[in-house]
């Protein structure tokens, strides 16, 4: 079904390109209709054919093998920001779900932290980055765009496993009471598995939201060798090579399905022994 | 089994397995919007005594459970449990609790479900299992030591949460409406379940319900409550002897039933929101 969907998207583009006009159209004088000439609109073909030419003219290296490496390498950046979003997220939410003072103090906050623009707060990142030494470790570049995605993945767990570890209702949580079970037990035994269904979606949210936020660190905090860079890049030749900025906008997508690939595996685990219906 | 006179606070086998002495609960005290839940209130429950409360909704009677529970403490008076102190009886494991919804975690299996408290009271895996299995057995349901709670019908359901409440062997049982949410059949079938169940493990049990029938069936005592402030108005002896399924249709059944429904139409002003069945 989804290869039918990308041919059929294929093939709309193709159309617009054949009945569009060539200078965009103009209702009441603004501009609503994208240009259909080449330039605007190159060919699905020569997308595709551009990633087996050369990246550029004197290098070896096919546009493809850039793509491929730019995307692996966002990836892994997006993997560890997710990583360390979810660890922050999920802690904030039980720190949250343990004191109530600690989640009126904190959720506007949390709140607020998801309003700051992120190209503004990506530079920032980066030189405070560049600044940090703590004995022998150096701050790497890649490790800005990470902070990033963590920054913009943490948001959606902590309010999910907020949510998810609140749900039990007042007779579990009086059940366990009346077994005077310390507030650990009450947490593992009840509260982190009730929150299972509401992590799942959260856990998905977050992979979209390191994925993106990637993208956007790579291009405004400058960091080399990932795909938003690339897009950065190839959209500056796109008046002579138009087809080549598609290109990397694909591998963007790449990285995004890869890692929906992962969250569905991720998932499938967790949620292996539940009942199926919550899921359906 | 009726009432036996035990000396107050009197720790040890003989003593009373609650012993309630003023024990009153107000809910915002002192605010614009305080509720006086619970009048003072007196009560003693004997050692394997089922005594069911009963009374129109709002009449503190599952606060009073709540209160036997050390969910909530009193505002005035004192509780003992065991002769114990209720905080102490609940770090104790004095007592087990069953409520109107079963509440099993749905991501345990039914005997995983009876080991909760054992895991809580840091029982080793063994001795957890074979509990479990003897707890299974006592209910009836060894088929479904590996099936999820979905799995099961409601009054199956009602019998795990009741299994799991007596797996640690307390001396006493809460129950808050358990058997509210079953259909008549399976509501009487549970109520003869729960007599034998209580004749195998010889818990009290305090059983606060909406039903008179039930009440008068299982009770060897019933305590009528009333509301605003609520308050025991009026403690009936059941005096049925071994019950059977002939009970719900002896002369003397009936008796106590009408005695129960006028009890509550006194204290009540009118017979409204009681369950006739």
């Amino acid at each position: 079904m989804f290869v039918l969907s990308l041919v059929l998207a294929a093939a709309m583009w193709e159309l617009y390109k054949a009945v569009g006009p060539e200078t965009g159209g103009k209702v009441l004088g603004m501009r609503v209709l994208p240009k259909a000439e080449d330039r605007a609109m190159p060919h699905v073909w020569e997308m595709f054919q551009r990633f087996g030419r050369a990246e550029v003219r004197s290098s070896k290296d096919t546009v493809l093998e850039a793509v491929v490496s730019g995307a692996w390498y966002s990836f892994r950046i997006a993997l560890a920001g997710l990583a360390l979003g979810t660890a922050v997220g999920f802690g904030l939410a039980v720190l949250m779900a343990r004191f109530r003072v600690v989640e009126r103090g904190l959720l506007p906050w949390l709140v607020v932290s998801q309003t700051v623009p992120l190209i503004a707060l990506a530079p920032l990142v980066a030189s405070w980055g560049g600044k940090l030494h703590i004995g022998g470790f150096t701050w790497q570049r890649w490790m800005s765009a990470s902070i990033i995605a963590a920054f913009l993945a943490f948001f959606p767990m902590a309010v999910g496993a907020l949510r998810g570890l609140s749900s039990p209702p007042p007779a579990a949580l009086e059940l366990m009471d009346s077994y005077a079970a310390p507030w650990r037990s009450t947490l593992f035994k009840l509260r982190i598995p009730a929150a299972l269904p509401y992590l799942v979606p959260a856990f998905r949210l977050a992979a979209n939201a390191a994925v993106a936020g990637t993208v956007i660190a790579e291009i405004s905090a400058g960091v080399r060798g990932g795909i938003g860079r690339l897009i950065l890049e190839y959209m500056r030749e796109a008046t002579g090579d138009p087809a080549k900025v598609y290109t990397a906008v694909f591998g963007a997508a790449a990285v995004g399905l890869l890692m929906a690939g992962l969250v569905a595996v991720v998932e499938m685990t967790a949620t292996r022994h539940l009942r199926k219906e919550e899921f359906a | 089994m009726t009432e036996i006179a035990v000396p107050t606070g009197q720790v040890g086998a003989a003593a009373a397995a609650v012993e309630a002495r003023g024990a009153a609960m107000t809910f915002n005290a002192g605010r614009p919007n305080e509720v006086i839940a619970l009048a003072p209130i007196d009560l003693t429950v004997a050692p394997g005594e089922l005594v069911s409360l009963i009374g129109p909704s709002g009449c503190g009677k599952s606060t009073l459970l709540r209160l036997i529970a050390n969910l909530l403490e009193p505002t005035d008076g004192s509780l003992l449990i065991n002769g114990k102190p209720a905080s102490q009886a609940r770090l104790d494991g004095d007592y087990g609790m069953a409520f109107q919804q079963a509440g099993l975690f749905d991501w345990r299996t039914v005997s995983r479900n009876i080991e909760l408290p054992l895991e809580i009271k840091g029982w080793d895996r063994t001795r957890r299992r074979a509990r479990a299995l003897e707890m299974l057995e006592l209910v009836r349901l060894c088929d479904f030591a590996d099936h999820h709670p979905w799995e099961l019908s409601g009054g199956m359901q009602q019998r795990v949460a009741i299994a799991r409440a007596l797996s640690f062997e307390p001396k006493l049982l809460l129950m808050d409406e358990p058997f509210g949410a079953l259909d008549e059949m399976t509501r009487e079938h549970m109520q003869t379940e729960l007599g034998r169940i209580r004749a195998a493990t010889g818990a009290a049990v305090i059983f606060v319900t909406h039903s008179i029938p039930e009440a008068v069936f299982l009770s060897d005592r019933v305590a009528v409550m009333s509301a605003r402030p609520g308050r025991i108005e009026a403690v009936i002896d059941v005096a049925l002897g071994e019950r059977t399924e002939l009970t719900r249709g002896d002369p003397l059944f009936f008796k106590h039933v009408t005695e129960v429904r006028e009890a509550l139409r006194a204290g009540h002003g009118v017979g409204g929101g009681m369950e006739d069945r």
